[in-house]
């Protein structure tokens, strides 16, 4: 079973990676967040229900993970407990510096904040319909669609004005 | 009726109900301005899509690979995040690792001896295999239009003559190379695939105790056939089974 949960994890290591970065807008903290989310996951074997897809079960782990990672750092940095949404974490590197800096892939979502950038991920490419999406990341649908209109917004202007937001490849 | 943007978005990912398909569908027809936001945001779609997909074919680092391999069974459920300095000093090892943007090992930034330390060379081929034969664009570092550049890099890295065997005779086309780490030394991986696009990979580490006789082992559910040069070690390595990997390696160590 955990072979075979290891193999399968390693497999889909480049999309958990991707989910990661969404979350983290950060290489190092994403492969971070995959590793936990990873072991998280084998110490978990037992509840992993193979009639649902592995990838789902990643992602709302890594996703919880996340959230706990962001209010624990809240709270250290005098925050309180606030809800991760409203944390300063989802908001520091909305420019994508730390990305463009490790010499990754230089994206126009590069400049996409977390919290627009990981919703236009699950939906758009990883086929969440906004009900998933919306229980996956715990806020309203209107939220979702709010979401990702306002990631697309923010890409097309980025394609009207190319200075305006992340490089070229 | 008026449309919303956001609605419009939501039409784009068939979020709207049939009635507000029809409404946005016959506003569109009527409306240029919406048409333009539309094609807008179906732009910027694209844009994402292509840029999610660039970022899911970047080479995993093989130090979170291996981390997860060898995780132990059962691991604790409750994982105490590691103090933060642990993590940088961990992502510092696996950004030495990653294979990023087509550049490569970013070696010198980080002692390469850090690195699999442990199980033998054998057994980091065995992780990198499981990691670079899945991937597609990506699959070689340096590409086999540029045999001479390969050879000359990679003869200079390793510091033992690094030559490409023709292995067509068994269905296998060079596809190019890359640099890898394995225990702590350079080893050249010269990639090479079948009409299946099956991965079957030739590894060369120098050494100053060249192994003296063929043998087969498998790794991680990889086959390999082992070797020895004069100043190198070799294995070749496969996922699939093959019945001629020996066959292949006898071949290679005909040209090496």
């Amino acid at each position: 079973m955990s072979t075979e949960l290891k193999r399968d994890l390693i497999t889909l290591l480049p999309r958990l990676r991707r989910f990661a970065r969404s979350l983290t807008r950060s290489v190092p903290e994403a492969d971070d967040l995959v590793q936990d989310t990873c072991l998280r996951a084998i110490g978990r074997a037992d509840q992993w229900d193979r009639s649902q897809p592995l990838d789902r079960w990643a992602f709302r782990i890594m996703r919880n993970l996340w959230i706990s990672e962001v209010r624990k750092r809240a709270v250290r940095l005098g925050q309180g407990h606030v809800p991760a949404e409203d944390s300063d974490e989802l908001r520091t590197t909305e420019t994508g510096e730390a990305m463009v800096a490790l010499g990754e892939v230089q994206s126009h979502i590069a400049a996409l904040p977390s919290d627009l950038c990981s919703v236009l991920l699950a939906v758009s490419v990883e086929g969440y319909s906004y009900a998933e999406a919306a229980d996956l990341f715990d806020i309203p649908i209107g939220t979702v669609m709010s979401r990702i209109h306002r990631a697309r917004k923010t890409l097309a202007a980025q394609m009207s004005d190319p200075k305006d937001g992340a490089h070229d490849h | 009726m008026t449309i919303s943007e956001e609605k419009l978005s939501a039409f784009l990912d068939g979020e709207v109900s049939e009635d507000e398909g029809r409404a946005i569908e016959a506003a569109l027809a009527d409306d240029p301005d919406l048409q333009a936001s539309l094609e807008a945001l179906m732009a910027a779609d694209a844009l994402a899509k292509r840029d999610f997909a660039a970022m899911a074919e970047e080479p995993v680092p093989l130090a979170l690979a291996t981390a997860i391999q060898n995780a132990p069974d059962g691991a604790p459920a409750n994982i105490s995040t590691p103090p933060r300095s642990g993590w940088v000093i961990a992502a510092s090892v696996a950004v030495a690792l990653a294979i990023g943007g087509g550049t490569g090992f970013l070696l010198g930034q980080n002692s390469p001896t850090q690195v699999a330390q442990t199980g033998g060379w054998l057994a980091d081929i065995a992780d990198y295999h499981a990691v670079y034969a899945r991937q597609v664009r990506h699959l070689v570092e340096v590409p086999a239009d540029e045999a001479d550049h390969i050879q000359t890099w990679l003869t200079g890295t390793l510091g033992a003559d690094v030559r490409i065997p023709d292995l067509s005779v068994h269905g296998l086309t060079f596809q190019g190379a890359r640099l890898l780490v394995a225990a702590g030394r350079p080893v050249a991986q010269l990639v090479y695939t079948d009409a299946d696009a099956v991965v079957v990979a030739l590894c060369q580490i120098g050494t100053d105790t060249p192994q003296k006789a063929f043998a087969e082992q498998t790794i991680d559910a990889f086959d390999m056939v082992t070797w020895g040069g004069t100043d190198s070690n070799f294995v070749v390595v496969t996922d699939e089974g093959r019945t001629d990997l020996t066959a292949i390696a006898e071949t290679a160590a005909r040209q090496v």
